[in-house]
């Protein structure tokens, strides 16, 4: 089991040695049981870090914001930014070096085994009637703090569907791992949530999507929180496209806006098709576009139906391999489809 | 106010002028309501105009408001809305409502000295301020008009501006001079400190790009001109008009019903969030 | 009008307000709203996801349809919202005093007729929080009460097996006489235990904005504190808490095509907010707010001084969503509250 003292060492040492300029990592929040995003930069901030089944975040994004930042000041810092992944993390950090977003000296993976379990979902642990103030690791089991006293759960009750189906939980890329290596465990069948919504007609799925997509408000935080949707211009929503100095009156003038602003069915539906089919072969489960839903939208059928085609189709992992090419920019040449020969 | 103040009034474009050519073009429109009359106004206000399929924008009312029959609006062509404006022909109906924010307290000016120092299109919002005090000459004392455009091409309202000679000192530069050029080569605010007008029983009353006024400000100081006798016009981008989308608020201020006149003396006080 | 009513006469009371539309909490995927009642009333939830804010100022408002055939003048066809009268059962105090706020940006300078169509019609049948509804409550700090009856027409308080009922407004006491005969007079017991009640709920430990008398004046002198930067630091700019907040009212216009010969369309207002990057950002591509940080000043400037300085109270009203429901622990508490303490 991850002792978390080590994950504050390696980062105090780190950040001691001036190897890496910061880290991401996580720390418990002001306002409950969760823990948030962190950017440390020096060695004394480093026993802030927390590690605990609410350290959901795909920190990756941070590294999408850095670069962007990095650009924006034209500043070359040098030296790496260090950061906390989990098994799908590390994937969403393989897929944005795949895409060239980055390079593999640039960042320091400090990985962290998922071992036995993953991240919980609130609202499994509230239908626990669970209201705790701090979550723990403990083997097979998830530790809660409450008013009453210590609860104690078996994980798997209140995990993250993508958690039990995931397939590898172990950061493969990184410069240091802590705990043990459990790819090969069975907590469930991947991709198994998909399958059981599968099973119902085509009829009944489609009232299904419309009546999840009418309840969207298009807050975007589905967006915002995918690291994969590092795009300055997005396909999606044409009122923020990038305007600077050179950008003529023509190209303003001219702007297609692809999606009205108003959350209704027609716009909502093309808003998150759109974003799935650009996330096919990207995409690594790490479904906080699901958590962050406000009206619990879930979007990780979507996504994981393009992961599953992928996969089937074309045999392709996302975020396998800095090497590898990415799904769309890579052809088999036994494709029965003659358009690629 | 109407009922519905988010419905716009129609009114008929009567005529069309091209100001300045190029990537940067402005064309001055005048329009006319189709049904009764026009909404009054003051020297500094603003009105929200409509091409119906494009949207809306908000734009200062370049006209005095002594001109009763039409409005006069100057607009550059920068994006969605302003370049379909850029398309019209005249005779075309598009949509108005208004008028918005508060104004240049140009009756509390009555026996000063006005300054007026504006910038490529800034010159637009001071116009309705110029040409009103000018049509009320003698309540004035010296009005002086500094006023300036990248070249000569650049100069808007070219020969408005020289009908003024004779009631009012027109001082005119350009950043880059060209044949047949005799006025000022240089920067506005530069210009403003050769001619070093006294800031005795005098207004100042500034518009163009922002480091323009920048500088202008840092010079009227210098020229010992107080903060409260200083203003300038600010903008930030506008959906409602009315207060209440939310869009133009700076500190406590939302732009289009406060501002979007201001004495620097205020100014200073507002975030610079514009 | 103070009365009781029996907890199984609620359906009755509201059987008989067979004028009004009635509107109460319900759960559909795992989602708490106020929705179009069917059924018995529950009003067992907590608090729900979005406020009702949407109901008198709704995410999509089309003010008016255009057509306009080329060369000749446009068509405009005002579309005014329908009046039917609404009463919405189970408003918590938090979304009341939200009521309150909204009100006052639709009616300030001047008066918003979608706004006022929807709201004159609208009355709130609010139900007082005997305990804090989620750890990040904190009216108490922010001028509230879990038992307040600001913004109310009517007023319920749980009191185990019967409600006592305060009738708020006129309006309040007309809902409650379109049924009189269901209501009793309240007792001497029923009146101290109301007022018991009442005592425990605003003595209930909440989280707190410390002096918020004093955050206005702090926040002014905080504008240029790196602090922003700091706090904003894992802010995603997304939307989920404007869109979730009962007083956040911004939004943008926009024309909607529905056909290009003759144009054909409407000009809809949506909700928009301050988080987004392009909600200040001019034409010429200059954005006065550019950075995340400077987006979280706003918001909370706007909330704790900015509508303070124009309105006299706080836009805020501790219902704590935008705490809860935001993905990366941005704490409105402890923003404020770190901001203020580091102004000294």
């Amino acid at each position: 089991m991850i002792n978390i003292q080590d994950m504050r060492d390696t980062a105090r040492d780190l950040l001691t040695k001036n190897e890496v300029r910061a880290v991401i990592g996580y720390r418990r929040s002001s306002s409950g049981m969760n823990a948030e995003p962190v950017v440390i930069t020096t060695p004394e901030q480093a026993d802030e870090l927390v590690w605990d089944p609410t350290c959901f975040h795909n920190l990756s994004l941070y590294l999408v914001e850095d670069r962007k930042f990095l650009a924006h000041t034209r500043n070359n810092p040098g030296r790496p930014i260090a950061i906390v992944a989990k098994g799908c993390d590390a994937r969403a950090i393989v897929v944005l070096m795949q895409e060239h977003y980055f390079k593999r000296e640039e960042v320091y993976i400090i990985g962290m085994s998922c071992e036995g379990s993953g991240v919980l979902v609130e609202r499994k642990l509230a239908a626990n009637g669970i209201q705790a103030t701090n979550a723990s690791f403990d083997g097979d089991d998830y530790v809660f703090t409450t008013a009453q006293g210590e609860k104690r759960l078996p994980a798997r009750e209140i995990m993250a569907d993508r958690c039990l189906e995931c397939r590898i939980p172990y950061p493969r890329e990184h410069n240091v791992v802590l705990g043990e290596d459990k790819t090969g465990r069975e907590l469930a069948e991947p991709f198994a949530a998909l399958k059981r919504f599968e099973e119902r007609d085509a009829g009944e799925r489609w009232i299904f999507w419309e009546r999840q997509f009418d309840r969207c408000i298009r807050c975007f935080a589905c967006r915002s929180v995918c690291p994969m949707c590092y795009c300055e211009e997005c396909v999606v929503d044409s009122i923020s496209f990038p305007v600077n100095a050179q950008t003529t009156a023509e190209e303003k003038a001219n702007r297609v806006r692809w999606i009205e602003r108003s959350a209704v069915r027609s716009e909502n539906i093309t808003y998150h098709l759109t974003r799935a089919m650009h996330l096919a072969g990207r995409c690594i489960d790490c479904n906080e576009c699901e958590r962050v839903c406000p009206v619990n939208i879930p979007l990780r059928l979507l996504n994981n139906k393009m992961e599953r085609e992928a996969r089937e189709q074309f045999g392709y992992e996302p975020g396998a391999s800095i090497g590898a090419p990415a799904l769309v920019a890579s052809f088999l040449d036994n494709d029965p489809e003659k358009f690629i020969r | 106010m109407p009922d519905n103040i988010y419905l716009p009034e129609l009114a008929r474009v009567v005529h069309i002028k091209e100001e300045v050519a190029g990537e940067r073009s402005i064309k001055t429109f005048r329009i006319e309501p189709v049904n009764g009359e026009a909404f009054a106004h003051e020297c500094g206000q603003c009105a929200m105009l409509s091409i119906f399929g494009r949207g809306e924008m908000m734009i200062s009312i370049a006209s005095s408001p002594l001109i009763k029959e039409y409005k006069q609006f100057s607009i550059m062509r920068v994006g969605r809305v302003s370049a379909a404006f850029h398309e019209l022909q005249v005779g075309d109906v598009i949509g108005i409502r208004g008028p918005y924010g508060n104004s240049f307290p140009v009756d509390d000016w009555r026996g000063k000295n006005l300054f007026f120092i504006g910038g490529g299109c800034g010159l637009a919002p001071i116009w309705p301020v110029i040409t009103t005090a000018v049509a009320q000459r003698d309540y004035f004392k010296k009005i002086t008009v500094f006023y300036g455009g990248r070249s000569p091409r650049d100069i808007m309202y070219r020969a408005e501006l020289e009908k003024l000679r004779g009631d009012v000192d027109l001082q005119l530069s350009v950043d880059k001079t060209e044949d047949g050029w005799n006025g000022y080569c240089g920067f506005v605010p530069a210009n403003v400190m050769d001619k070093a007008p006294s800031a005795d029983n005098a207004i100042a009353i500034t518009c163009g790009p922002p480091i323009m006024i920048k500088f202008v400000i840092q010079n009227l100081h210098q020229l010992g001109f107080a903060d409260e006798h200083i203003f300038t016009t600010i903008e930030n981008k506008m959906k409602c008009g009315l207060g209440k989308c939310g869009r133009c608020n700076v500190g406590k201020d939302y732009v289009c019903t406060k501002g979007p006149v201001y004495s620097w003396a205020q100014l200073k006080g507002l975030p610079e969030e514009y | 009008m103070e009365k009781i009513l029996g907890k199984k006469q609620i359906d009755d009371w509201i059987a008989a307000l067979s004028e009004w539309e009635i509107l109460a909490p319900s759960v559909e995927d795992g989602i708490w709203a106020y929705r179009a009642l069917s059924g018995a009333v529950r009003l067992d939830h907590s608090n729900t996801t979005q406020p009702p804010k949407g109901l008198s100022f709704p995410q999509r408002e089309v003010f008016f349809s255009f057509e306009q055939i080329k060369g000749e003048p446009p068509r405009l066809t005002q579309k005014m919202p329908t009046a039917t009268r609404r009463a919405v059962f189970g408003v918590r105090p938090c979304d009341g005093a939200g009521a309150v706020r909204m009100d006052m940006v639709f009616s300030d300078h001047v008066a918003d007729p979608y706004y006022q169509t929807r709201r004159k019609n609208l009355a709130y049948v609010g139900l007082a929080c005997n305990k804090p509804q989620g750890s990040n409550c904190f009216c108490l700090s922010v001028g509230g009460s879990p038992v307040a009856t600001e913004g109310m027409d009517v007023l319920m308080t749980d009191l185990g097996d019967r409600y006592y009922v305060s009738a708020v407004t006129e309006t309040g006491k007309a809902l409650m006489a379109a049924a009189a005969k269901l209501f009793a007079a309240p007792t001497s017991v029923d009146k101290k235990l109301v007022e018991r009640t009442h005592a425990d709920a605003v003595a209930q430990p909440q989280r707190a904005v410390k002096n918020v008398d004093a955050v206005p004046a702090k926040l002014k002198a905080s504008f240029k504190s790196p602090l922003w930067e700091e706090l904003a630091r894992a802010c995603i700019g997304c939307g989920v808490c404007t869109f979730l907040c009962p007083t956040c009212h911004c939004f943008d216009i926009n024309d909607e095509s529905t056909g290009a010969s003759p144009v054909k369309g409407n000009r809809v207002r949506t909700w928009d907010n301050c988080q987004f990057p392009d909600f200040t950002m001019h034409t010429s591509g200059h954005n006065p707010r550019e950075s995340l940080g400077s987006r979280l000043r706003q918001r909370v400037s706007h909330k704790f001084q900015y509508f303070q300085e124009n309105f006299g109270m706080p836009q805020c009203t501790g219902c704590g969503r935008c705490i809860s429901e935001c993905s990366v622990g941005i704490d409105i508490i402890t923003t404020v509250n770190k901001v203020t303490e580091h102004a000294g």
